[in-house]
């Protein structure tokens, strides 16, 4: 592969090696930076970002279902309609995300790895609570092969092995309840599945405030959220 | 013969006529069961159709009317005498039965309905079209699906007609119709024991029998806060907590009913209920009124009134109103979740913010280096 050089007014140069996945990104005073590399592939973004809208749907509808008295954003029957939708575009979605990362090898960056598990979340324990604050590099790089820290890792698998399938079975058992009344009679009665329903709406609720701040700890405050739009990182 | 004795024979002669006369007039059922209990009883009409003119009296037997010892002249009110030497022993054409000589309250609701108004449309819906005639019961004990299907199922598919509503079906059989559409009736939740497992109603005796108690002695038995007459949220968490520990291990089926008054039968289309929240919400007055319902072995019905609260209750957990009867401890638990994941951004935020300088100069000094 050729090499295209920088100009000297401190473009940006693109090199394109072996891993055409590599570019190094010049400031305008002409220092190089960072190394980007490609770490998010495009079916990942395309599926975070329809979930991310969906997720802020169905929160916002929750709410208003669950609070019909007290807010009127929508009506309670536009609420639920509306709730109803956008919950079955998560479930493709989810199917989307699941034949994709089966299908692709992704799969496995969610599966926890033990060797030095209890040193890795340690010392990003101590990173987030301590480190960051005194200015410290973050002990995890991401790499394409490595894109999680050990915590992102085993929260990302929690829910998307565990709770949001469970989200999406509870949800639609509450969508057509006597179509699945002996299921929902398997698991204790509506007011179960409705509570399971409920608990996990506040957690992504909560999860998802501290996913956005989260999402604001790179090396610039957009960095990650520039990644999930363009798939680079910087390393 | 002397005078008293033959006055005394007029005298008994008399009062046998009279007796036998009062006798003769008053038509009794067995009478009119000798030709209407024969099941090929029927006449043709002309157009050529049959209409059967059986009465079944294994059926009669348990209505209202039979039970509350109504004749069936009392309802054939032009049915005087029978000519017992002719074929048919009546006119052959009698006249429609009036309801509303009894059921006046009821006929003048009816009047105000939307089931009057088809007449305008040329539909003539008399009362035994939704009650029948020799086989009306009280619904009393009756669930939402019996007392639909025994009349408004009749004519009427719900399911055709509600696509705006969500939860349909499910609606249809916890709420009776004429909650939303006789909307100006009284309405009260029934709290019946039942088994998830079996998918039946538990026996009222059996669960009276596992607390040591009976119909009458039910409410004292649990009842701690000197109110006789309600179980509170806490007295029907210990019931259910003492039937646990006895092994018996119910769920409540809880069902929307109206009251069985006169204003039932003023059936509304237009201003039938269609707003959602008039039901969901915690204030709602249509959970006003809540029961603990028993229908015992004679199928008569005991209701024992309870708090509106118990329908928050963990133990209710067959029956659940989005928004209305909703677990408040779980809004707190959950605002706490979130308001908790908040304050944690922020402070991180401002920790960060704060130690922005304390960064920016190590920085510098490692340029420096």
């Amino acid at each position: 592969m050729e090499n295209i050089t920088a100009f000297d007014t401190g473009e940006q140069e693109r090199v394109l090696s072996h891993d055409r996945r590599t570019f190094r990104k010049k400031e305008a005073v002409g220092n190089v930076k960072n190394k980007m590399r490609y770490i998010h592939h495009a079916p990942i973004r395309v599926w975070h970002w329809v979930n991310a809208t969906a997720f802020i749907f169905l929160l916002v509808t929750g709410v208003q279902i669950r609070f019909a008295e007290q807010l009127d954003w929508f009506s309670l029957e536009e609420a639920i309609h509306l709730h109803n939708y956008v919950g079955f575009m998560v479930i493709s979605n989810y199917c989307l995300w699941l034949f994709y990362s089966l299908a692709s090898g992704q799969i496995r960056l969610y599966l926890p790895s033990c060797k030095n598990m209890i040193r890795k979340i340690k010392e990003q324990v101590v990173y987030y609570s301590y480190g960051i604050f005194r200015g410290d590099h973050n002990p995890h790089a991401v790499t394409p092969e490595c894109k999680f820290n050990v915590m992102q890792q085993q929260t990302y698998a929690l829910i998307m092995f565990v709770l949001l399938p469970l989200q999406i079975v509870t949800g639609l058992f509450l969508w057509e309840i006597k179509r699945f009344e002996n299921y929902i009679q398997f698991m204790g009665g509506i007011r179960i599945v409705n509570l399971l329903h409920v608990v996990l709406f506040f957690f992504f609720a909560a999860f998802m405030i501290g996913h956005l701040y989260l999402s604001t700890l790179g090396h610039t405050p957009l960095a990650h959220i520039k990644a999930m739009f363009t798939g680079y990182e910087e390393e | 013969m002397n005078i008293m004795t033959h006055g005394c024979a007029t005298i008994i002669f008399s009062c046998t006529l009279l007796f036998w006369s009062s006798w003769s007039s008053a038509i009794g059922n067995n009478e009119c069961m000798e030709c209407h209990g024969d099941s090929s009883l029927g006449r043709t009409k002309s157009q050529g159709i049959n209409n059967s003119l059986f009465v079944d009296q294994k059926v009669f037997q348990y209505s209202i009317h039979n039970i509350n010892g109504i004749q069936c002249v009392d309802c054939h009110a032009d049915i005087t005498e029978l000519a017992t030497d002719q074929d048919v022993p009546h006119s052959l054409s009698l006249a429609p039965v009036n309801c509303a000589g009894c059921h006046e309250a009821e006929a003048s609701e009816y009047m105000k309905g939307v089931h009057q108004q088809a007449s305008s449309k040329g539909m003539t819906i008399q009362c035994y079209a939704c009650h029948g005639y020799h086989d009306v019961v009280s619904v009393e004990n009756r669930s939402v699906l019996e007392r639909e299907n025994r009349s408004c199922l009749k004519c009427h598919e719900p399911a055709k007609f509600h696509n705006w509503l969500p939860q349909k079906d499910t609606h249809f059989t916890f709420v009776q119709c004429t909650v939303c559409h006789a909307p100006e009736t009284p309405h009260r939740i029934h709290l019946r024991f039942y088994d998830l497992a079996k998918k039946e109603f538990l026996q009222p005796e059996a669960v009276l029998a596992a607390l040591g108690t009976d119909f009458d002695g039910f409410l004292a038995k649990f009842n701690t806060d000197g109110r006789a007459d309600e179980l509170n949220a806490e007295e029907f968490d210990n019931m259910v907590f003492a039937l646990n520990r006895r092994g018996v291990h119910a769920s409540f089926h809880a069902e929307l009913l109206s009251e069985r008054e006169p204003r039932i039968h003023q059936i509304t289309k237009v201003a039938a209920k269609r707003t959602c929240e008039d039901c969901h919400a915690p204030d709602s007055k249509f959970f006003e009124s809540v029961a603990l319902f028993f229908v015992d072995r004679d199928g008569r019905a005991h209701q024992y009134a309870v708090d509106r609260k118990v329908l928050e209750s963990y133990s209710v957990n067959n029956f659940y109103v989005p928004g209305g009867a909703r677990m408040r401890q779980l809004d707190m638990f959950g605002i706490f979740a979130v308001v908790g994941a908040g304050v944690g951004v922020t402070l991180h935020l401002l920790g960060r913010v704060v130690t922005g300088p304390l960064r920016k100069r190590r920085k510098a000094n490692e340029k420096g280096e």
